[in-house]
């Protein structure tokens, strides 16, 4: 297992720069900038539609977690990562089915359980990897600006979208089951992401839709780097994510494998 | 000291010589409605070299990938050394070697990084025999596969399928991009497997080296086996291929009507036909007459396997 888990890692190693390094370089900025415009951002926040604000998950844009909230950890963070999970399962099952891999894995003693196991390990850490990358980038930003991000919010901020991503990883393990195709694995998950993303935002704009938010996942997301982790929403996202890995694991394993 | 084994481990290791490395029976697979093999019953014994041959879509590669639990059959059953080829399948995984049918491996990794992880999965120490295998069919194993030519990613892939000494080889296309000096290694290397006891299924359209390394061949058309025979009594059977230059006039007639002749075509002196059988009564009817020259055309297996597919190609 830990031989796969290590392959697939040494795999997606230019992964973790390519998708950590943006993520955190543009949250560094926008940590960096935010002392040079508070002031002039309360008074603009303080003007815009209840909608927008809601939309957008900008509320009260008064601490430098907030800002980072508002501009990153509710929607390019979530969505970004999200997508990079989706995209390492793809790659690791219907890519390495695709480009022939998939053959020569299951020529050795094997089992395709362990195979779906070991590529959702790998992608639990390639998340977890992108974050901390992410994290560390934001971090140094405030740093050097001087913007006093509480590093403990920011950890819990980022922390909290790695449940939320991983979920989305698992969806794409059960799409595996189904369809070994990457167009169709990555394209139908990344759909149900921002497909989720809607249902949420709607319920959130309209109290009578607030029902519909419980099929979303980002109904259980918040606002981790102002409030804290929520225990049972990030154990409960967690073990989702896992069921979901596990009821793939299943459909792969009864499934004919061709392209 | 070893310890002696137990009566049930004896009467295992007993049963285990017997049974053939490859055993399906009456093996189909369907894929919904399109049909991808069906009925197929055959046996490969240990130190085998088995051929199967077919045209494209014939049903060569569902019948592999069933017998590797790629595919689930939709009746029938197939068994590796004994062991069901669906509820064993690790088990049996871990004493074959399998070359796919257009071998891949993604772009980025090289040759030494896939033996390596392949070598891990299977408990193999270090390398294996794989870098004996690479200075053997000069395979690189340092360059990223994506840089890699056909002919020099099938000489990886021919390395992880034996470089940790299976038990069963189970080869699809094996020379397809090779040139002819690694198929000729490579053929040496199939002989050399089989003498150290090695099953070998070779899937191919090369009918020039099935002919060299098989000892016995089955036909797949249409998804059912159409025959499976030794490459020696298939060749026997099939007719061979005369032609004679005669001193003088012969009577055609004569010839015509004797038992196993056909296709009897005469010009320019020379007489020739096709005679399947006893060759006696030819060879005797020929020698009552001045010759000035005789061929003898033994058929290809090509030849023989194209009269398993006549009428299908018009």
């Amino acid at each position: 297992m830990t031989a796969l888990i290590a392959a697939q890692l040494r795999e997606r190693r230019r992964s973790l720069l390519s998708w950590g390094l943006p993520l955190g370089l543009w949250s560094a900025f926008i940590v960096a900038i935010f002392p040079s415009i508070e002031a002039a951002l309360a008074k603009a926040v303080r003007n815009y539609p209840a909608a927008l604000k809601e939309a957008f998950g900008v509320g009260e844009l008064s601490t430098v977690e907030q800002y980072l909230h508002a501009e990153m950890l509710s929607l390019i963070v979530p969505l970004a990562v999200g997508y990079l999970a989706v995209r390492s399962v793809a790659s690791g099952l219907s890519g390495a089915a695709e480009s022939g891999r998939l053959d020569v894995l299951l020529s050795a003693p094997v089992s395709r359980r362990r195979l779906v196991t070991a590529g959702f390990c790998a992608t639990a850490i390639e998340l977890a990897a992108v974050l901390a990358i992410a994290l560390a980038l934001t971090s140094i930003g405030s740093l050097l600006s001087g913007a006093g991000l509480s590093f403990s919010s920011a950890l819990a901020g980022f922390a909290n979208v790695w449940p939320l991503a991983l979920l989305f990883g698992s969806l794409g393990i059960v799409v595996t089951g189904f369809s070994l195709r990457t167009s169709i694995v990555t394209g139908s998950v990344a759909g149900a992401l921002v497909g989720m993303y809607v249902v949420d935002l709607a319920g959130r704009l309209d109290p009578s839709l607030d029902a519909i938010r419980y099929v979303s996942v980002f109904r259980y997301y918040g606002k981790a780097i102002e409030d804290g982790i929520d225990p049972l929403s990030f154990l409960g996202v967690t073990v989702a994510a896992v069921a979901l890995a596990a009821l793939g694991a299943t459909l792969f394993e009864r499934r004919d494998l061709f392209t | 000291m070893r310890p002696t084994p137990g009566p049930q481990a004896a009467a295992t290791a007993c049963e285990n010589r017997l049974v053939p490395a490859i055993e399906t029976e009456r093996l189909t697979k369907f894929y919904g409605s399109h049909r991808g093999v069906e009925e197929i019953t055959i046996a490969v014994e240990r130190g085998e070299v088995f051929g199967f041959l077919g045209p494209n879509g014939a049903g060569k590669t569902t019948t592999i990938r069933t017998l590797l639990d790629l595919l689930h059959p939709t009746r029938g059953s197939a068994r590796v050394f004994g062991l069901d080829s669906r509820r064993d399948s690790v088990a049996i995984r871990a004493r074959l070697g399998n070359l796919p049918g257009d071998f891949g491996y993604g772009k980025l990794a090289t040759g030494r990084e896939a033996i390596s992880l392949l070598a891990r999965l299977r408990g193999v120490a270090g390398l294996g025999g794989a870098a004996a295998l690479a200075e053997r069919f000069r395979a690189d194993l340092e360059r990223p596969m994506g840089q890699l030519s056909r002919g020099n990613r099938q000489k990886i892939g021919l390395i992880l399928a034996l470089f940790h000494r299976p038990d069963l080889l189970v080869l699809d296309e094996p020379t397809s991009g090779l040139d002819p000096l690694m198929q000729e290694e490579f053929l040496a290397l199939v002989r050399e497997e089989r003498e150290r006891g090695c099953a070998v299924f070779l899937s191919s359209h090369e009918l020039d080296e099935v002919e060299r390394v098989c000892d016995r061949v089955g036909i797949i058309r249409e998804g059912r086996v159409v025959a499976v025979e030794r490459v020696s009594d298939l060749l026997d059977k099939t007719p061979r291929r005369v032609s004679v230059e005669f001193a003088e006039p012969v009577d055609l007639a004569g010839l015509r009507e004797l038992p196993g002749v056909s296709d009897l075509e005469a010009g320019d002196g020379r007489v020739s036909f096709k005679v399947a059988g006893n060759i006696d009564p030819v060879l005797k009817a020929i020698a009552r007459h001045t010759v000035l020259d005789l061929e003898f055309a033994r058929p290809t297996l090509e030849e023989v396997f194209l009269t398993y597919y006549e009428g299908e190609t018009g």
